[in-house]
């Protein structure tokens, strides 16, 4: 309705181009990396099946590329799709070109500079081991001084805008950009060691809360809203349907905004988090159901009237089953964060089933639809292959289904095993390794959905290669617009009308709709003494442990076994006495973990020999026959690095860890004593001497350390 | 030079009634309608509010039971049930013992040191991560079916052995503590270094 909005308009008639060419590099590396994410993804699921595709090579165990994995299809493969299709549809909704074509530049080669030093460093073991926020101090600054010229970029374009109002789009990329930067900047605050290790400023309860806080709505406002946003985009253009329903596009993006970011809780059911914070994490996941299916409301009922094009259409059909995907996980994810059902399903497989339910039928899908939209559109050709593009979208979603159904078959299978109580008041299936072996075929088949998947998505790189060849780029198109001026403001228009047109204030809105949940959950943890009580029994990690413990974090452990016994009968027969916050206040970063492949370690401490330990590290089937777990041989072959020692020591201090100034100046030597004699009760089973100075003693030492100091004290109850 | 608009404008597909409903804003061609918020999605949505802000007046500010009292009530009944079973069945009967022998005891007892075992105590009771069990020194028993029946049901959670009465039954305690009678004072080649005291 251009004729409408030009009428009696009195601004200045401008020319404009679009810059396509940055959202044509976006397109690119959005294939290139969904493609390695995917081979991640199947790598790893393999390694679930059977450790022998673990190579029993360091930097390709399953600790170590599950980080990749989940970096590379969050900000690799997801992140690039949003910026091309936020950059495409930016300059069109506000006609203007975008802001300062060098800024879009930096803004790409800088992303993809980051995901490159994320695919070096994380093989390597670098890490901060918090997850989807592993990368280290350098990286994650960087990360915020590109998010800052995307930003500017973004804000920048606004500015020079030709529409008065922003649209329902724009709503949500806005969200996006603020929110994640306060999450990214605050959950990555961290007090460096060296160039390649850093130690989080929050520890145990606090990290926990400030690391989910972020890990919740890195799906929230990184995988959803800006999608949400793509949707409002291109779901109409594709179907040329009006949106559905105005006034729910406005009440669903008010309250998504400001209920999702109060849901991070709902991953720390039954931990040491004071549970007043735990039940608004679990009451604020219910209210935002409907919120949620605003947006899925909106994008399907938009299609009313062309169902018989979402058979024929391609690009269609992928989006009508991605906002199916996107009802159905919005739907499971509230039910998820309900207590009684995360008691069932949380630390099992059920919960990357849901994940990859909305990563892949969510996300994967709406990207495949926007690709196909923007590659046809910006070659100015048709699809190469209909049929190629049909395989793909049922190959995905043969493939997506393989998946959810086997995880969520194993999840609740393992639960109920890990569950079951006899008359006797004992465990049913006491060794953990049974509930391990049962659900191996669910790996199977769960790395063959995986493998569909990621099939179907090499023909869309394919088919869309080919769209590319048989089209044209063709030379920039000029259009014409009129200047703002006060013709444009419209008469009589709503309140939200209005803060339609001031995009500045919009932004400072929806910042505050999303510190308000924020800071009522998260100010406490920094403020009050009474949240975390106190153990005098709790002491910090000698100087050994703490090298052993980082040696845990490099190798992902914390990917696959917990650190935290929930109250909860079974968990309490299986591992021993529940878990309390003050165990955790020296644990920087906590290492709680979120998932049991294998089982909880928070009181693995004392449990067995040091000798046990030595032969479970080298080959976990000797000690545990059937076990999955990877091999981890260099441990006995690198030697324990002594140098950062003391500037670990020393940061740990500035973190408010009391060691003391002899502790600091002696770490070197008490570690070494410590390292002797562990080393000597090895040498009694016949381990040789040279082991001594190598990292396994010090992993050994942390381990044995774990959940001792108030594991050991008598029960008070 | 085009209005960049005017292709999608013509294309709109409008159901019947609908441009009776259709705003005026226009972005890029985009259009929206203006229909009212579905009733069953008004329902869920303050549904939803009602049920949070219930929910929790009534745990965190009535005092519902918390997680960790609910855990508590629960365990007692468990302990009270372990407490039973352990009464009944952790001391060493005599009886039950020489009954289980005859029952091809030694027999059973070796599959069942084989399967739990041998990743500590090794092929033969020759020892690793555990104690040599073919010689004549003990740790925490007097090497006599009596002594070492209890290490077998309550472990010895300090020194790493298992509190096997989780995992085995009764009977299959006794046919293994059965079998490892069988390897007393054996001094199988290749065997752990001596721990413990000497038992003549």
């Amino acid at each position: 309705m251009s004729s409408s909005s030009n009428v009696n308009r009195t601004g200045l008639l401008e020319t404009y181009s679009y810059d396509d060419q940055i959202v044509r590099m976006f397109v690119f590396a959005t294939i290139i990396w969904g493609a390695v994410a995917m081979l991640l993804g199947i790598t790893i699921a393999f390694q679930l099946a059977t450790w022998k595709m673990n190579f029993g090579l360091q930097w390709m165990t399953f600790g170590r590329l599950r980080p990749l994995h989940t970096n590379a299809a969050i900000f690799a493969f997801c992140g690039n799709a949003m910026f091309a299709g936020i950059y495409y549809s930016h300059q069109r909704l506000l006609k203007a070109r975008l802001f300062n074509d060098a800024l879009s530049r930096i803004h790409f080669w800088g992303w993809q500079a980051i995901i490159v030093a994320a695919a070096i460093t994380l093989p390597l073991g670098l890490t901060r081991g918090k997850e989807y926020a592993e990368l280290e101090w350098p990286i994650t600054i960087a990360i915020a001084v590109v998010w800052v010229v995307f930003a500017v970029n973004f804000f920048g374009t606004l500015v020079r805008r030709r529409e008065r109002h922003i649209y329902v789009a724009i709503w949500f990329y806005i969200a996006t950009i603020v929110t994640v930067a306060v999450l990214h900047i605050v959950n990555g605050l961290s007090l460096p060691v060296t160039w390649t290790k850093s130690y989080s400023v929050y520890s145990g309860v606090q990290d926990a809360l400030v690391q989910w806080w972020y890990g919740h709505n890195a799906v929230a406002f990184f995988l959803t809203t800006p999608f949400l946003g793509l949707m409002y985009y291109f779901v109409p253009k594709a179907a040329n349907r009006p949106v559905y329903s105005y006034r729910l596009s406005i009440i669903h993006f008010w309250s998504l905004v400001f209920i999702y970011i109060w849901a991070g809780p709902h991953h720390l059911l039954y931990t040491t988090l004071p549970e007043w914070a735990q039940t608004l994490g679990m009451v604020f996941s219910i209210a935002l159901w409907a919120p949620s299916w605003g947006g899925m409301i909106n994008g399907l009922m938009t299609l009313r009237g062309v169902w018989d094009k979402v058979r024929t259409d391609i690009i269609l059909k992928f989006m009508a089953l991605s906002l199916t995907f996107y009802g159905m996980s919005t739907f499971e994810g509230p039910l998820l964060s309900i207590k009684s059902v995360n008691a069932i399903g949380h630390f099992t497989d059920w919960i990357p089933g849901h994940v990859h339910a909305g990563t892949i039928g969510w996300n994967y899908l709406l990207i495949a639809g926007i690709l196909y939209f923007l590659v046809t559109k910006l070659w100015k050709t048709e699809i190469y292959s209909k049929t190629i593009a049909n395989i793909q979208f049922w190959m995905a979603t043969i493939g997506l289904s393989l998946y959810y159904v086997s995880m969520v078959v194993a999840g609740i299978t393992q639960s109920l095993m890990w569950r079951a109580i006899d008359a006797n008041g004992k465990l049913v299936y006491p060794n953990f390794i049974e509930t391990v072996v049962k659900i191996v075929p669910m790996y199977w088949v769960r790395a063959f959905g995986g493998t569909f998947v990621f099939v179907s998505f090499l023909l869309m790189g394919y088919n869309l290669y080919k769209t590319m060849q048989q089209g044209s780029v063709g030379i920039e198109e000029v259009y014409e617009a009129y200047a703002l001026d006060d013709s444009s403001v419209e008469k009589n228009a709503t309140q939200h009308r209005k803060l339609e047109g001031l995009p500045l204030v919009f932004g400072v809105l929806s910042l505050i709709a999303i510190l308000v949940g924020s800071a009522i959950e998260i100010v406490p943890t920094m403020l009050s003494n009474h949240y975390i009580s106190k153990i005098d029994a709790v002491k910090p990690y000698s100087p050994l442990e703490l090298i052993g413990r980082d040696i845990y974090i490099r190798e992902g452990c914390y990917l696959c076994h917990s650190q935290q016994v929930r109250p909860m009968v079974h968990e309490v027969l299986r591992y021993g006495k529940q878990s309390e916050a003050g165990e955790f206040i020296y644990d920087h970063p906590f290492q709680w973990g979120s998932k049991r492949t294998g089982p909880d370690l928070a009181r693995v401490g004392g449990k067995y020999p040091n000798m046990w330990h030595y032969r479970h590290m080298l080959n976990p089937r000797d000690v545990t026959p059937q076990s999955i777990m990877p091999i981890y041989k260099w441990l006995v072959e690198q030697k324990i690095d002594y140098a950062t020692l003391t500037r670990k020591l020393q940061v740990m201090k500035q973190l408010g860890v009391p060691y003391s100034d002899a502790q600091i100046n002696n770490g070197v030597m008490s570690a070494q004593t410590q390292a002797r004699t562990i080393t000597e009760d090895l040498m009694k089973s016949g381990v040789p001497a040279e082991v001594e100075d190598k990292e396994l003693v010090a992993l050994i030492s942390y381990l044995q350390r774990i959940g001792v100091d108030y594991g050991s004290l008598p029960k008070s109850n | 030079m085009s209005d960049n608009n005017n292709d999608n404008k013509t294309k709109l597909h409008l159901e019947e009634g609908e441009d009776k409903i259709l705003l005026d804003h226009s972005y890029d061609g985009i259009q929206e309608l203006d229909n009212p918020l579905p009733s069953w999605w008004k329902f869920t949505f303050y549904g939803g509010f009602a049920f949070a802000f219930f929910y929790f007046i009534l745990f965190q500010i009535m005092g519902a039971p918390t997680l960790r009292e609910e855990f508590k009530k629960e365990y007692a009944v468990i302990e009270e049930l372990q407490e039973k079973f352990n009464k009944a069945n952790g001391v060493f009967d005599e009886v039950k013992y020489l009954a289980i022998l005859k029952d091809d005891g030694v027999k059973k007892g070796q599959v069942v040191f084989e399967t739990n075992c041998i990743p500590c105590h090794k092929e033969k009771g020759i020892g690793d991560i555990g104690p040599n069990l073919t010689d004549e020194y003990w740790i925490n028993s007097k090497g006599t079916p009596a002594t070492n029946f209890p290490v077998v049901f309550n472990g010895v959670p300090e020194k790493g052995m298992p509190t096997w009465s989780a995992s085995l039954s009764n009977e299959e305690i006794y046919q293994v503590v059965s079998y490892v009678q069988t390897l007393h004072n054996t001094h199988q080649p290749g065997g752990k270094a001596p721990q413990g005291n000497k038992v003549e």
